[in-house]
C-alpha cells in the first residue's frame, strides 16, 4: 500500500508542480479585475506576444453598452536585472489613480511614479535589490519604490510601472484593453464589443487565461509534462508491479482458500476488493502528503508553487484503479487453474 | 507378519457408529506406460463418525494422496469415496462434478495443514471468518462463530493477534479453529504436529480427540509422529500405496520409523533389531547404547 501511495504521491506532486507553473503564468490574467481583454487582432495571449491597438479603441470600447470601465495598459517583453543578475521580465505599465492593471497584491512599498518601478519580491530576491535599489528594465535605470506578489512564473517575473513611465521607454501605445463589466455580463459584452469593433481581438478573462496557459504549456513545460508523463508512467508501473506482486505471493494463499472451498470468482471478487481499498487508501494518503507539500515546500522554496487540482486526482487515482485491476487480475488464470492440492504439498 | 492385503487392517475402535466416509477399491496412479506410478493401490477403508484414524508409512507412501483424495482435493483414478454429511445426504466424491467440489469441500471437510496455512494478513478471528464465509455463514455470525470456536481451542484472549504474532502452537489452534468453520463432519489433517514441540504436539492431538467425541466428528490424521497414536481409535499403516498390519511392523531404534523385519538387521543383546535403510543400521552399530538407551 506504501507502495502504491508513494507511486501516486509523485505523480501528484509532478502534476501540482505542472499545475502550479501554469497557474502563476496566468495569475496576472486570473487576479486581474478587468472580465473582458482586448487586444490587437489575431493577438491572443500577453506571452510571447505583441499588440498594439487603434488610438480610438478606448473610447469605442466605452460605448459599448455593459461596459463600466476600459483601462489601456502597455505592455513589452524584455529583462530586468540587479547587482545579482537578471531575469526575464513582463513591463506593464498601468494607469495608478485607478489601480487596474497593476499588481495585484502590493507586498511592501507604494505604486510606482515617474522614474519609479514595482519588482514582484521573488524577482527582488534573486536580483538582490531592495526597496530604494535601483534595476533596469528595457536599459531604462529605475527606482524600486514596491513589491508586489504572484508576479513570478517559470518563464519570468514582472516589472510595473506607471503608465507615463511605460511611455517614456516604449512608447504611447495601448497594447491591451482591460475591460469591466457586470460578472455574468462578460460574454455577452465581449461578443458586442467583438461586433462594435471588429479590428481587434476581444476575449473573457477565462478564454484570454486558458490561451495563455496553452501558449506557455506548449512553449515553455515541454519540460514539465515530459517529467509529470515519465512520473506518470514510472508510478503506474510500480503500482502494476506492486499489485501484480503482491498477487502472485499469495498464491499459497488463494490455494488455501481454494482447498476450503473458494471457487475463482470469489478470489477474483477478493482481488478486486484488495486493489480497490489499495488505490483508495493509497490514494488518501497520496493527496493528504501532496496537500502538506503544497502548502509547506512553497515556504521553503518560493519559486515552487504545487496545485493539486481535482482532475489530476479523478485522473490519477482512476488511471491507478485500472492499471491496479489489470495488473492484480492478470494473474487469475493462473488462480483459476491453480490446484487446491497445492496448498498441502507446499510450505512456506 | 507382514500383509499385502489393501484392505485397512481391523483393529478395535470400540465404537460401533455410523460409516461417515466409505473408500472402496480406492486407486491413484501418476504418469502411464512405463512411466505409471501407483500412489495408492485399491484401498478399501470405513471411517466411523467420532473416530480419529491416523494413518501413518514412510515418506511417499501415498498418505498425502490418500488424504487429498479424501478431502475432494484429487480425482481418484479408480474406486469410490462415499460421504456422509451432517446431513444424513451420502456424497460420491469420485463422480462429483468439478464445479460442485468447493461446495463440497466448503460444507463437508475441515482441513488441517502441517504449516499452519494461516493468511498472514489477518487476524485469527479473521481467518476463521474467511472459512465460515467461504461456508456460507456471512456478516456478524461468521465474526460470532469464529470468536466462539477460538474459545473453544483456548484461544478467546488471542482472538485480534495476527499469525506472526502467534507461537506455532497457537496457530496451529487456530487452524483446526478454522477447520471446524463450517462444522464439517469429516477433519483431515495432514501432519499437524510436525512443527510443534512435544507439549504442544500432546496438546494437539488432546484437542483433536475431544474435537471427535464431543462432535461425533471423524477425523483422519497423516503422519509419522508416534505421539499421535495415544489419541487414535485405529492407527492405519501405509506403505506402497497399501494397507499393511501394523502388528507385523516393528521401530527402527534409529529413525523411529515403522519398517518391515525383512530388511538391514542386527542381533544385539540377544534381540534382533530392525532398520528401514543400511544408513540407520551402521548408525546403530557405531553407537549402540546411544539409541536403546533411550527406550525401545
Amino acid at each position: 500500500m506504501l507502495g502504491v501511495a508513494s507511486a501516486l504521491l509523485l505523480v501528484l506532486v509532478l502534476r501540482g508542480i505542472f499545475a502550479g507553473a501554469i497557474d502563476q503564468v496566468t495569475s496576472y490574467i486570473r487576479t486581474s479585475p478587468a472580465t473582458v481583454f482586448v487586444s490587437q487582432e489575431g493577438v491572443k495571449t500577453m506571452h510571447m506576444s505583441a499588440s498594439a491597438l487603434p488610438p480610438d479603441t478606448v473610447e469605442r470600447v466605452r460605448s459599448v453598452p455593459g461596459v463600466t470601465w476600459a483601462s489601456p495598459i502597455g505592455f513589452a517583453s524584455g529583462s530586468v536585472s540587479g547587482p545579482q543578475g537578471r531575469q526575464l521580465s513582463y513591463l506593464i505599465g498601468y494607469d495608478t489613480r485607478t489601480g487596474r492593471g497593476g499588481p495585484a497584491r502590493l507586498e511592501v512599498g507604494r505604486a510606482p511614479g515617474t522614474g519609479e518601478a514595482v519588482l514582484d519580491e521573488q524577482a527582488a530576491d534573486g536580483l538582490g535589490v531592495h526597496l530604494g535599489d535601483t534595476l533596469t528594465v528595457l536599459g531604462t535605470r529605475l527606482s524600486l519604490v514596491g513589491l508586489s506578489s504572484g508576479g513570478s512564473s517559470i518563464t519570468n517575473t514582472t516589472v510595473f510601472v506607471a503608465r507615463t513611465e511605460f511611455t517614456n521607454i516604449r512608447g504611447d501605445t495601448d497594447s491591451y484593453l482591460l475591460v469591466g463589466t457586470e460578472p455574468t455580463a462578460a460574454a455577452n459584452v465581449a461578443d458586442r464589443i467583438s461586433a462594435a469593433l471588429p479590428g481587434v481581438t476581444t476575449q473573457t478573462r477565462e478564454e484570454f487565461a486558458t490561451s495563455e496557459a496553452r501558449i506557455v504549456t506548449d512553449m515553455s513545460a515541454d519540460l514539465l509534462r515530459l517529467m509529470s508523463t515519465i512520473g506518470l508512467l514510472i508510478a503506474l508501473a510500480v503500482i502494476a508491479l506492486g499489485l501484480m506482486t503482491a498477487t502472485l505471493n499469495r498464491i499459497r494463499e488463494y490455494a488455501v482458500l481454494k482447498a476450503l472451498g473458494a471457487t475463482t470468482i470469489r478470489l477474483a471478487g477478493s482481488i478486486t476488493v484488495q486493489v480497490l481499498w489499495t488505490v483508495a487508501l493509497a490514494s488518501l494518503l497520496a493527496t493528504t502528503f501532496a496537500q502538506l507539500l503544497s502548502w509547506t515546500l512553497p515556504l521553503l522554496a518560493p519559486a515552487v508553487s504545487i496545485t493539486i487540482t481535482s482532475t489530476a486526482l479523478y485522473q490519477t487515482t482512476l488511471g491507478a484503479l485500472a492499471v491496479g485491476l489489470l495488473a492484480a487480475l492478470w494473474p487469475l488464470r493462473r488462480i483459476a487453474t491453480l490446484d487446491a492440492a497445492t496448498a498441502f504439498r507446499e510450505t512456506r | 507378519m507382514t500383509t499385502a492385503d489393501h484392505t485397512a487392517p481391523e483393529q478395535p475402535t470400540g465404537r460401533d457408529r455410523p460409516v461417515t466416509v466409505a473408500v472402496r477399491g480406492l486407486t491413484k496412479t501418476y504418469g502411464h506406460g512405463a512411466a505409471e506410478v501407483a500412489a495408492v493401490r485399491e484401498v478399501d477403508l470405513d471411517v466411523h463418525a467420532g473416530e480419529v484414524l491416523l494413518v501413518m508409512g514412510p515418506s511417499g507412501s501415498g498418505k498425502t494422496t490418500l488424504l487429498l483424495m479424501l478431502g475432494a482435493l484429487l480425482r481418484p483414478t479408480a474406486g469410490s469415496i462415499v460421504v456422509t454429511g451432517r446431513d444424513r445426504r451420502r456424497v460420491e466424491i469420485a463422480t462429483t462434478l468439478e464445479r460442485e467440489l468447493p461446495a463440497l469441500r466448503a460444507n463437508t471437510f475441515g482441513f488441517i495443514f502441517q504449516d499452519y496455512a494461516l493468511l498472514d494478513a489477518l487476524t485469527a478471528t479473521e481467518n476463521i471468518a474467511v472459512a465460515a464465509n467461504i461456508a456460507g455463514i456471512k456478516g456478524t455470525a461468521a465474526n460470532r462463530r469464529a470468536r466462539a470456536l477460538l474459545d473453544r481451542v483456548g484461544l478467546a484472549h488471542r482472538a485480534a493477534a495476527r499469525p506472526s504474532q502467534m507461537s506455532g502452537g497457537e496457530q496451529q489452534r487456530v487452524s483446526v479453529a478454522r477447520a471446524l468453520a463450517n462444522d464439517p463432519p469429516v477433519l483431515l489433517a495432514d501432519e499437524p504436529t510436525a512443527n510443534l514441540d512435544a507439549s504442544r504436539g500432546r496438546d494437539l492431538s488432546r484437542l483433536l480427540r475431544q474435537l471427535a467425541d464431543e462432535d461425533d466428528r471423524s477425523i483422519v490424521i497423516v503422519s509419522h509422529d508416534n505421539r499421535l497414536r495415544e489419541v487414535a481409535d485405529r492407527v492405519l499403516w501405509l506403505e506402497d500405496g497399501r494397507f499393511k498390519t501394523l502388528a507385523g511392523l516393528v521401530v527402527d531404534p534409529v529413525c523411529r520409523m515403522q519398517v518391515e523385519p525383512t530388511g538391514p538387521h542386527v542381533d544385539w543383546e540377544g534381540r534382533t533389531l530392525w532398520f528401514c535403510s543400511e544408513g540407520c543400521r551402521t548408525e546403530f552399530t557405531a553407537d549402540p547404547q546411544r539409541f536403546v538407551a533411550g527406550g525401545d
